[in-house]
C-alpha cells in the first residue's frame, strides 16, 4: 500500500478494533451496576478475600456467554428474543419478553436507587438526582446517533477507574487475595451460599445478554468482525470481573478487616471513610454514580431492542423516533416509570427488588436454554455453529447456573 | 443508515396495484381465511370424523405460481410425524381438517426441492415487505381456496396477530381481515430448500432501486440474505451490490456459491468488482476466478493486482477504443451497443500503434455527419490522462486542475487502459479517510 505510509499496519489493526469495541466492553460493565458493586461489596467485607475464586468464575461465564450473544447477533442479525419467537414460537417469545420486561422496570428501579444513594452521599436529595439522571439518559439515546450514544458510554465507563485506585488506596494482601482467587473454599452457612449465587446472579444479566447480541446488531457488525468483536468481549468481560475484584479487595482490606458489615454499596462508601479517608469514599460515591449511569441507560436499550425485537419493528439508535416509534416508546416508558417508583414516597422498593432478583434469576435459565439451541442450530448459524467442546463448556455453565438458580431461590423464598 | 425517499415507496405501491388484481380484494376469499397459526395443533380427521392426529405443519410449493398451493400435511400420529398429500384434503376450516378418504397411507415427510414448510420456515420468520421497502416478521399466514387448490393468500405482519396467538382456544385463531396483506405484496425469505416468493413481489423488487435494495440486503443475514439475492435479477442484484458497503459485501460473498459471487462480479463495474475481489482472501478469490467467463477473469486479475491508490487500482477498464481512420456512424453504433455500461459519453482515439490520441464527446459525434472520419473532429482540447502508477493524490491534482468529468488513464507506452470518472475518484477516497478516521478515533479514546 503506497500511500498509506504514513499509517503503519499497527496502526490500521487498532483502529480496526477501536471500530469493533463496544458491545462486550459495554454490555460486560454494564453488569457492574450498584446491585453488582453492592454484592461485591457485601462479598468482601463479610468474606474477606475467601470467595474471590466465585468472582474468577463468574468472570469465565460472562465471557463465554457474553461472546456467544455477540456472535448470534453478528450472524443472524437479529436480537435475541426476535429469534426466540422464530425458533420457539409466539408464546415462548412473549413470555420471555414480558418477563424481561418486568425485571428490566425492577432492576432499572434498582439502579435509580444507586444513583439516589450515591448522591445522597454528596448531599443531593433524590429528587433532583434521579429525575436528572433519567432526563440525561433519554436525551442521550433520543437525541444523539450510534457513534455519539457508544462514545458517551465509554466516557461513563471511565468512572470504574474509581474503584481501582480506591482498591490501590486500601492497600490489601495481595497475596491473600491471590490465594482466595485460586483456591475455592467456602463456609457451608446459609449466607456464604446466598451471597455466592447473588454474585453469579448480578454478573450473568438477563438483560446484559439480550443487549450484547441486540447491539452487536445495531452496530451492523459483520461475521469479518468476529475475530476483533472476541478481543472486545473478552477485554470487557475480565475489566467487569477486575473491577468487582477491586471492589472486593477494597472492602476486604478495610471492612473485613474491622468486621465491619454493610447492607448496600452506599453504606460501603460511607464505612471506608473513617478506615481509608475522604478521598475512598468519594471514590467509591464516584463510582457508584458511574455504574449506575451507565446501567441506567443500557437497560432501557436493552428492553426497547427486545420489544422492537418481539414485534419486528424497527429497533435502531440511527432511526429517528418517527421512523421506530414503539422503540423510543419502549425506552420512555420503561426509564419513566422506573424513576417514578424510586421517587414515590412509600413505594414498597424492597419487595421490588427482591421481586426483580427472583424474576432474573427464573429468566437467566430458559434464556441460556433458548441461547443453547440457538448455538447448535445449523440452519441459524451456519459455519459458526458451535463445535462440541463450546457444546460442552455451554452444558457446563448452563448446569452451575442451575444449581446457583435453585440456590438462590430457595434462600431467598426462606 | 440511509432511508429511502417516500416518494419511491408510493410510486412502486401504485406499480404494484396497478400491475395485477390482488385476490384478497375479492370478498368471497376475504371471507374464507384460514390462520396457519390457528390451525397448527387442530385435529385432522379421516371421511367419517376419526381422528387421524393433530396438525403439526403446512408444506407448500412454490414455483412461477403467486399464491402458493399447500402440498401437503405433517401430521403427529402417535409419537411420530406423518406426511399427507395435499390432494387427501377435502375440507379446509379454522378448527378441523377433514380428509376425502376413509383411510390413507401415512408417509414419512421429507423435504422436497421447492417445497417449505409455512410454521417452521416462514411464521415467525423475516420477510420483506415490498410496499413498506422494510424487513418485517410475519405474524400470521392466511390460506385459502382459490384455482382449485388451496393456496397461501395472505400474511398478516401486524402486533395484534401476534399478540391474538398468544391466546388459547379460538379466541387466538380468528383474523383480523383488515390487518392483512396481500401474499403478492411481500417476499418470503423462507429457509429450507427454496424461497417462497410470488412473482409480483419478484417484479416489484426489481423496480425498486439499487441503493433501497443494497439497505434491504444489509438489514438480512446468512439464509435471508442469499434468498433476496437468488431472487433478484442478476443485474439488478450486481447493481444493488455496488451499493452495498464494503465488508457487508464480503459477508456477503462469503455466503455465496464462489459460482452465484463469480456471476454478480462479472456483472459489476470492473473497477467496483476489483475491488471487491481485492479485498477477499487470496483463496476465495481464485474459487471465484475459477468460476468466471476467462476473458473477464483474466481483466478483473490485472485490476486487481493494481494498488488501488494508485491510478491502475481506482479506474474503470471500460472505454471505448477507436482508430482515427474509423467514421463517426461506426463510433456512434458502438456508444449504443455499449449503452448499458454507464459510459457513453464518448470514444477514445487510439493511432495505429494503440496511442492515445483523443477522447471525442458523444455531442461532437452526434453534430458530425455519419461518414465523417474521427480524425476529422480531432483536436484540442486533448483530454486529460494520467500514467497508471500515478499516486490517488496526484490524480485528485489532476482532476481538480482540469475540471473534467473524468481522466484517461494509460499505460507506460501511452496506451490508454481504463478511465478514472469523478465517482472513482469519491469511493476512492471514502475509503482512504475512512482508515484515516479510525487512525484519528483511537487518539480521542
Amino acid at each position: 500500500m503506497a500511500t498509506r505510509q504514513s499509517i503503519s499496519p499497527k496502526k490500521i489493526r487498532i483502529a480496526a478494533l477501536l471500530a469493533v469495541m463496544g458491545p462486550g466492553m459495554i454490555a460486560g460493565l454494564s453488569d457492574d451496576d450498584p446491585a453488582g458493586i453492592t454484592t461485591y461489596s457485601v462479598l468482601g467485607a463479610d468474606y474477606g478475600y475467601q470467595l474471590l475464586w466465585v468472582l474468577v468464575a463468574s468472570t469465565f461465564a460472562l465471557i463465554v456467554l457474553h461472546d456467544l450473544g455477540a456472535r448470534i447477533g453478528v450472524v443472524t442479525r437479529q436480537g435475541m428474543i426476535g429469534l426466540i419467537r422464530q425458533k420457539y414460537g409466539a408464546r415462548s417469545g412473549t413470555l420471555s419478553a414480558t418477563a424481561l420486561i418486568l425485571a428490566n422496570v425492577g432492576t432499572m428501579t434498582a439502579e435509580f436507587a444507586g444513583i439516589a444513594a450515591a448522591g445522597q452521599l454528596f448531599g443531593f436529595s433524590k429528587y433532583v438526582t434521579v429525575p436528572v439522571a433519567a432526563f440525561s439518559v433519554s436525551f442521550l439515546v433520543l437525541r444523539n446517533s450510534f457513534a455519539r450514544v457508544e462514545k458517551v458510554f465509554f466516557l461513563i465507563s471511565a468512572g470504574f477507574i474509581a474503584y481501582i485506585i480506591a482498591g490501590f488506596m486500601a492497600g490489601p494482601d495481595w497475596g491473600a487475595a491471590a490465594k482466595g482467587m485460586l483456591i475455592p473454599t467456602i463456609p457451608f452457612t446459609q449466607d456464604a451460599i446466598f451471597i455466592a449465587t447473588a454474585t453469579i446472579g448480578t454478573t450473568l444479566a438477563p438483560w446484559g445478554l439480550a443487549f450484547i447480541q441486540s447491539y452487536a446488531v445495531d452496530k451492523r457488525l459483520t461475521k469479518d468482525d468476529l475475530k476483533l468483536l472476541r478481543v472486545d468481549v473478552w477485554t470487557g468481560s475480565l475489566l467487569t470481573g477486575i473491577i468487582g475484584f477491586f471492589v472486593v479487595v477494597t472492602c476486604a482490606a478495610t471492612l473485613h478487616k474491622e468486621g465491619i458489615q454493610i447492607n448496600d454499596a452506599a453504606d460501603a462508601a460511607k464505612a471506608l471513610e473513617p478506615l481509608a479517608g475522604t478521598m475512598a469514599k468519594e471514590l467509591f460515591a464516584i463510582g457508584l454514580i458511574g455504574a449506575a449511569l451507565l446501567a441506567a441507560s443500557i437497560l432501557p436499550l436493552s428492553t426497547a431492542y427486545s420489544v422492537s425485537d418481539l414485534t419486528g419493528r424497527p429497533a435502531a439508535l440511527d432511526d429517528s423516533p418517527k421512523e421506530a416509534p414503539l422503540f423510543y416508546l419502549t425506552f420512555g416508558l420503561i426509564t419513566g416509570v422506573s424513576a417514578v417508583l424510586i421517587l414515590i414516597p412509600g413505594a414498597p422498593l424492597i419487595t421490588i427488588l427482591v421481586v426483580t432478583q427472583v424474576l432474573n434469576a427464573i429468566l437467566l435459565l430458559p434464556l441460556l436454554i433458548y441461547m443453547y439451541g440457538i448455538s447448535k442450530d445449523e440452519r441459524l448459524m451456519g459455519e459458526f455453529v458451535a463445535t462440541r467442546t463450546m457444546k460442552v463448556i455451554y452444558s457446563i455453565i448452563i448446569t452451575v447456573v442451575a444449581v446457583a438458580i435453585a440456590c438462590m431461590l430457595w434462600f431467598t423464598i426462606n | 443508515m440511509k432511508k429511502p425517499p417516500v416518494k419511491s415507496i408510493n410510486t412502486v405501491a401504485k406499480r404494484l396495484v396497478g400491475r395485477s388484481e390482488l385476490v384478497l380484494q375479492r370478498k368471497n376469499i376475504r371471507e374464507s381465511l384460514v390462520s396457519v397459526a390457528g390451525l397448527i395443533g387442530r385435529p385432522v380427521k379421516y371421511q367419517g370424523g376419526n381422528e387421524i392426529g393433530r396438525l403439526v405443519d403446512v408444506v407448500v410449493r412454490h414455483g412461477e405460481d403467486s399464491y402458493p398451493p399447500v402440498s401437503g400435511l405433517i401430521v403427529k400420529v402417535g409419537q411420530s410425524k406423518s406426511f399427507i398429500d395435499g390432494a387427501r384434503i377435502a375440507k379446509l376450516t379454522q378448527s378441523e381438517i377433514q380428509l376425502s378418504s376413509a383411510r390413507v397411507d401415512l408417509t414419512e415427510f421429507v423435504r422436497r426441492e421447492g417445497e417449505s414448510l409455512l410454521d417452521a420456515d416462514v411464521l415467525d420468520h423475516q420477510i420483506v415487505d415490498v410496499n413498506g421497502l422494510r424487513v418485517v416478521r410475519s405474524s400470521d399466514l392466511y390460506l385459502a381456496p382459490l384455482d382449485r387448490e388451496i393456496r397461501v393468500v395472505g400474511v398478516d405482519i401486524s402486533f395484534k396477530a401476534f399478540i391474538r396467538r398468544i391466546f388459547p382456544g379460538a379466541l387466538g385463531r380468528g383474523p383480523i381481515p383488515e390487518h392483512v396483506i396481500d401474499w403478492a405484496n411481500v417476499a418470503s425469505l423462507a429457509h429450507g430448500t427454496g424461497v417462497v416468493r410470488s412473482t409480483e413481489s419478484r417484479a416489484a423488487l426489481g423496480q425498486l432501486r439499487p441503493a433501497d435494495l443494497a439497505d434491504l440486503i444489509e438489514d438480512l443475514a446468512g439464509r435471508e440474505q442469499s434468498a433476496l439475492i437468488e431472487m433478484l435479477d442478476p443485474d439488478l442484484a450486481a447493481d444493488a451490490l455496488e451499493e452495498m458497503e464494503d465488508d457487508e459485501l464480503q459477508g456477503l460473498l462469503r455466503g455465496l456459491p464462489a459460482q452465484r459471487s463469480a456471476e454478480l462480479i462479472s456483472r459489476m463495474e470492473p473497477d467496483e468488482g476489483a475491488e471487491v475481489l481485492r479485498d477477499l482472501g487470496d483463496d476465495h478469490r481464485e474459487s471465484i476466478f475459477l468460476e468466471m467467463d476467462s476473458s473477464v477473469a483474466r481483466q478483473l486479475r490485472k485490476l486487481v493486482e493494481f494498488d488501488e491508490t494508485l491510478a491502475g487500482g481506482i479506474m474503470t477498464s471500460h472505454i471505448l477504443i477507436t482508430h482515427e481512420e474509423d467514421t463517426v456512424g461506426f463510433a456512434l453504433k458502438l456508444l449504443v451497443e455499449n449503452r448499458s455500461r454507464d459510459i457513453s459519453d464518448g470514444v477514445v482515439v487510439v493511432d495505429a500503434k494503440g496511442k492515445l490520441l483523443d477522447h471525442i464527446q458523444i455531442i461532437e459525434l452526434v453534430a458530425a455527419k455519419p461518414g465523417d472520419l474521427l480524425s476529422t473532429l480531432m483536436g484540442p482540447p486533448y483530454p486529460t490522462s494520467v500514467d497508471i502508477n500515478t499516486r490517488l493524490d496526484a490524480v485528485i491534482d489532476e482532476f481538480a486542475n482540469n475540471r473534467g468529468s473524468s481522466i484517461i488513464v494509460v499505460d507506460e507506452k501511452n496506451k490508454p487502459v481504463g478511465r478514472i470518472l469523478a465517482d472513482d475518484l469519491v469511493d476512492a477516497l471514502a475509503s482512504t479517510s475512512d482508515v484515516q478516521g479510525f487512525a484519528q478515533g483511537s487518539g480521542a479514546l
